[in-house]
């Protein structure tokens, strides 16, 4: 099995370019996001974007959409870090003893924040 | 130069049916599945570090606000839009490999060269920023329990974000070494139009690169902008 | 006479077509010969690794100070894990037994990046390296000589770690270094398996070992990154302070532990799923028969592989962690137990109405399967919360794991090399000598680590160097064993080196057993493998009356049955 087939060059291209706008698209919701609309579920839609954007990256730039093996080694491995995730912040939330430890306790853990500091 | 063309063995069945055997040399796919599977460690490398971010975030939500509201959004975005670019780049430039003008290719492989310095040096202006006013690590305002100190989810925040955009920054610094030598294998006639599965891999790495960034930028940039916090006060 | 793959001047090399013998294997990309340098290498630390070991039960045999001090120990019990772990058995038997057996298993001429896998050779000697650097560190305060390696356990928890003057740094370097060179090879493992099986060899057709290599490599790939980048965060910390596991900047020790168990504990599965592979490889040979349940043995491997990585968190019970974590857990780790006892149940079933041939290959499988036993059960005892409570930190858990360690992955990879044997060197060791050589290995483990099961449950702490006087006898008794397991190793690597120079010729296929790797003209085997790579029409397990069912013409690698 040598190299791949030929290569549609200016579809291709056109297609590139089409995703950089989406994705260009994608970023100036980002950026405006905050101002405008959902603010109080701000992390989880600038997660969202990027998952977005991600998929369109992962499906057209790095070439997985029609990748059977490939695709589901990402899968595996995406779901593999989502378990990481889930199990260790459900950890982490039901931290019993947020109150004594030195960590997180208001004694030990204020400070002067950076946001009070110049600007 | 064209040396040992390798031709794969034939294995016969008992019906006389011939099979071409898949050898390690001229594997395509393989190659692809390789650095496929190289990328994915990447993956979990950088999950592990936005899982101790995720970390610190629930254990110190305000104080990751406040913080990431006082990073230059402005410079953060002008790289996230850089770094998108320099990765079309990067695919033309493949694309123009593949189609035999390798002439373009290469030109393509130095914008997208050329963005990543331009990127780098925003980050370089950034960090200096944030030194001159005390924020990084080794000054006072990262340690703990001092006058200076900064609250512990602060302290968190951005010792986490040196560490990952320096991480993400040393990555592409990584990534215009391989493209200088990707360039290099052209001009040796390695990498051709019928053979360019090194191209193919190296453009794979780039969009991991930014694939990263696409996460890191909001993270740790955009959760605390809009003068938004969560709906908690400043301070903890 | 033909030429095997250990002749002069039969080996492809990375870099030009060198004359002499030395370079030819410092630059072979060979699969066979890579594989029997990491052998050689490997062996070599373990018996370093061993002899800390001696020095340890020497120093425990009473109680009391004799001739280690409580800090030298402290280092002391971290080299052992440290080698033990990262040079010995991680590498394990995928660098030595992949690398020589697999792609022979799977008609295969090599791995699918023979270049990549020759450097990855060489980076984990340079792993190696850096690792004994970390060992002679040796500094002069006071005027005093002071040995500088580090205290902190193989497991460098923080804090300990980051505010410990020891040298932490190097070691943790050498570490990722010795992940890295793990990584490449289950990419390298892991492409070769999917691309290079002989045509007709679907994955249901390859041999147990393969699926046991091919489930390892999942695991050498996606969990060790984890550690990877835990330990540079470790690095970070202490160079850097940015905090993360610092409590004095607000970092949680027991995001290290997190971090550093979801590979370490992958990590043990990715020990003993190559184990469990060579186990079944010998008990259909020397049972003359089909294994029994192949489907559910190879599926097994995958499982272990998946549920290995969703358990880590038991061993961090006594850590802090919240009690629903803690939950889910021990829920969790139950579940592992279930495609372990497939196994061996599959196992036991196959011996059933089997012609048992009691060679030393299959006296180490089955003494496995006792001493395996004996380490899984008792791993579920500890995968209770309320028990672990008590048991976690004492000889209990150290018992537990040198019984599925060595009584496992060790004890496997030792009947893998005594059924290989003929195939790697095409000779045979003396026969006697191995058997007398496993009793002793048998009796000795289990002389050994026994009692430390009832010291650890009456409170005997590990990692301590001193103990109160009611628990010396069980010391004592361990110490005995530990000379008796001593002498078993000598003895047995005495028969390997001694036969490998002059031991007997071994005949074509001396165990009579079907997988490809034996259907080879001679042993040893060619540089390429097989004359002519053949067409997989068959199930790699296929006896007929006691004899393998598929025969071929080794100058064509047709069919003749």
């Amino acid at each position: 099995m040598a190299t791949n087939t030929e290569v549609d060059y200016a579809r291709e291209k056109k297609g590139y370019i089409n995703i950089l706008l989406g994705l260009l698209v994608l970023t100036a919701v980002t950026f405006i996001q905050p101002q405008l609309f959902l603010v109080e579920h701000n992390f989880a839609i600038q997660m969202l974007i990027g998952l977005a954007k991600a998929w369109l990256i992962l499906m057209y730039y790095m070439h997985l959409k029609g990748e059977k093996l490939i695709g589901a080694t990402v899968i595996f491995s995406v779901f593999l870090v989502i378990f990481f995730f889930v199990v260790v912040l459900l950890d982490v939330a039901n931290f019993q003893f947020g109150e004594n430890s030195h960590i997180t306790s208001e004694a030990t853990s204020a400070g002067k924040s950076v946001a009070d500091r110049h600007h | 130069m064209g040396g040992h063309e390798y031709v794969p063995e034939i294995a016969t069945d008992r019906n006389g049916v011939e099979h071409e055997v898949q050898g390690w040399q001229d594997d395509f796919f393989g190659g692809k599945l390789g650095f496929w599977l190289f990328m994915l460690t990447e993956v979990m490398m950088f999950g592990s570090m936005f899982l101790a971010l995720t970390y610190y975030f629930t254990l110190h939500h305000a104080d990751f606000i406040n913080a990431s509201s006082s990073l230059n959004r402005y410079l953060g975005g002008f790289n996230t839009v850089i770094l998108l670019i320099s990765a079309l780049t990067m695919g033309l430039g493949l694309l123009e490999m593949r189609a035999g003008n390798v002439k373009k290719a290469k030109l393509m492989i130095w914008a997208t060269i050329i963005f990543a310095v331009i990127f780098l040096g925003v980050k370089a202006v950034e960090w200096s920023a944030e030194y001159s006013h005390g924020i990084f690590l080794g000054l006072p305002a990262l340690q703990g329990g001092g006058a200076e100190s900064l609250p512990f989810g602060e302290i968190m925040f951005f010792g986490l974000y040196f560490t990952m955009t320096g991480l993400h920054g040393f990555h592409i610094i990584i990534g215009i070494g391989i493209m200088l030598w990707l360039l290099k294998r052209i001009n040796a006639g390695k990498v051709t139009k019928d053979h360019y599965i090194l191209h193919w891999n190296i453009a794979l790495y780039w969009d991991l690169v930014h694939l990263i960034w696409v996460f890191v930028f909001p993270y740790f940039y955009m959760i605390g902008a809009g003068d938004i916090t969560g709906g908690v006060g400043h301070g903890h | 006479m033909s030429k095997s793959y250990l002749d002069a001047g039969e080996t492809h090399c990375a870099i030009g077509h060198p004359k002499s013998v030395f370079w030819q294997w410092m630059l072979t990309v060979d699969h066979k010969r890579i594989g029997i340098m990491y052998a050689a290498v490997m062996f070599v630390f373990f018996f370093v690794a061993v002899f800390t070991a001696v020095l340890m039960r020497a120093e425990l045999f009473y109680h009391g100070p004799q001739i280690l001090d409580g800090d030298t120990f402290n280092q002391a019990f971290t080299l052992h894990g440290v080698i033990m772990i990262f040079l010995f058995i991680i590498p394990g038997i995928p660098a030595i037994f992949g690398n020589i057996v697999m792609p022979l298993m799977i008609g295969a001429k090599d791995v699918s990046f023979p270049r990549l896998n020759w450097f990855t050779f060489w980076l984990y000697i340079f792993g190696c390296i850096v690792a004994l650097t970390s060992l002679f560190n040796f500094s002069i305060t006071e005027g005093e000589l002071v040995f500088n390696f580090a205290d902190t356990g193989w497991t460098f928890y923080a804090p300990y770690s980051l505010n410990t003057g020891t040298n932490v740094v190097t070691t943790l370097v050498a570490a990722f270094i010795l992940g890295m060179a793990s990584i490449l090879t289950g990419v390298n493992f892991l492409v070769t398996i999917h691309r290079l099986r002989a045509p007709g060899m679907d994955f249901f057709k390859m041999p147990l070992f393969v699926w046991g290599i091919y489930a390892t490599a999942w695991i050498q790939l996606l969990a060790t990154p984890v550690v990877g980048i835990t330990l540079v965060l470790a690095i970070m910390e202490k160079y850097f302070g940015i905090g993360i596991f610092d409590p004095s900047r607000g970092g949680d020790p027991v995001l290290f532990q997190h971090l550093f168990w979801i590979y370490s504990h992958p990590a043990v599965y990715l020990m003993i799923l190559p184990a469990f592979g060579i186990m079944s490889e010998i008990i259909p040979a020397f049972s003359r028969r089909e294994i029994f349940g192949y489907r559910t043995i190879a599926l097994s491997s995958a499982s272990i592989a998946g549920i290995g990585y969703i358990v880590w968190g038991h061993h961090l019970f006594t850590s802090g962690m919240s009690d629903l974590a803690k939950t889910i857990f021990s829920f969790l780790t139950f579940f592992v137990a279930i495609p372990t006892g497939i196994k061996f149940y599959d196992w036991v079933a196959t011996l059933y109405k089997g012609k048992i041939v009691l060679k030393s290959p299959m006296l180490w499988a089955l003494g496995t399967i006792i001493t395996f036993a004996i380490g899984g059960l008792t791993g579920v005892t500890i995968a209770m919360v309320g028990s672990d409570i008590h048991l976690q930190d004492t000889y209990y858990s150290v018992a537990h794991f040198h019984y599925a360690i060595l009584g496992g992955v060790v004890f496997l990879l030792f009947a893998g090399m005594h059924y290989w044997f003929p195939l790697v060197t095409g000779k045979f060791y003396n026969e006697a000598t191995a058997k007398v050589a496993f009793y002793l290995n048998f009796i000795g483990i289990n002389v050994l680590w026994f009692p430390m099961f009832i010291a650890g449950y009456l409170g005997m702490p590990r990692r301590y160097f001193d103990y109160l006087p009611e628990f010396e006898i069980y010391h004592q008794v361990a110490g005995i064993g530990a000379l008796i397991l001593v002498a078993g190793l000598l003895l047995m690597f005495y028969n390997f080196i001694s036969s490998w120079k002059s031991g007997e010729k071994a005949p074509h296929n001396p165990w009579g057993a079907t997988t490809l790797e034996w259907h080879t003209e001679t042993l040893p085997p060619i540089l390429e493998n097989h004359t002519k790579v053949p067409y997989v029409d068959f199930n790699p397990y296929e006896y007929h009356h006691g004899q393998p069912k598929v025969k071929f013409d080794y100058k064509t690698m047709q069919r003749i049955d």
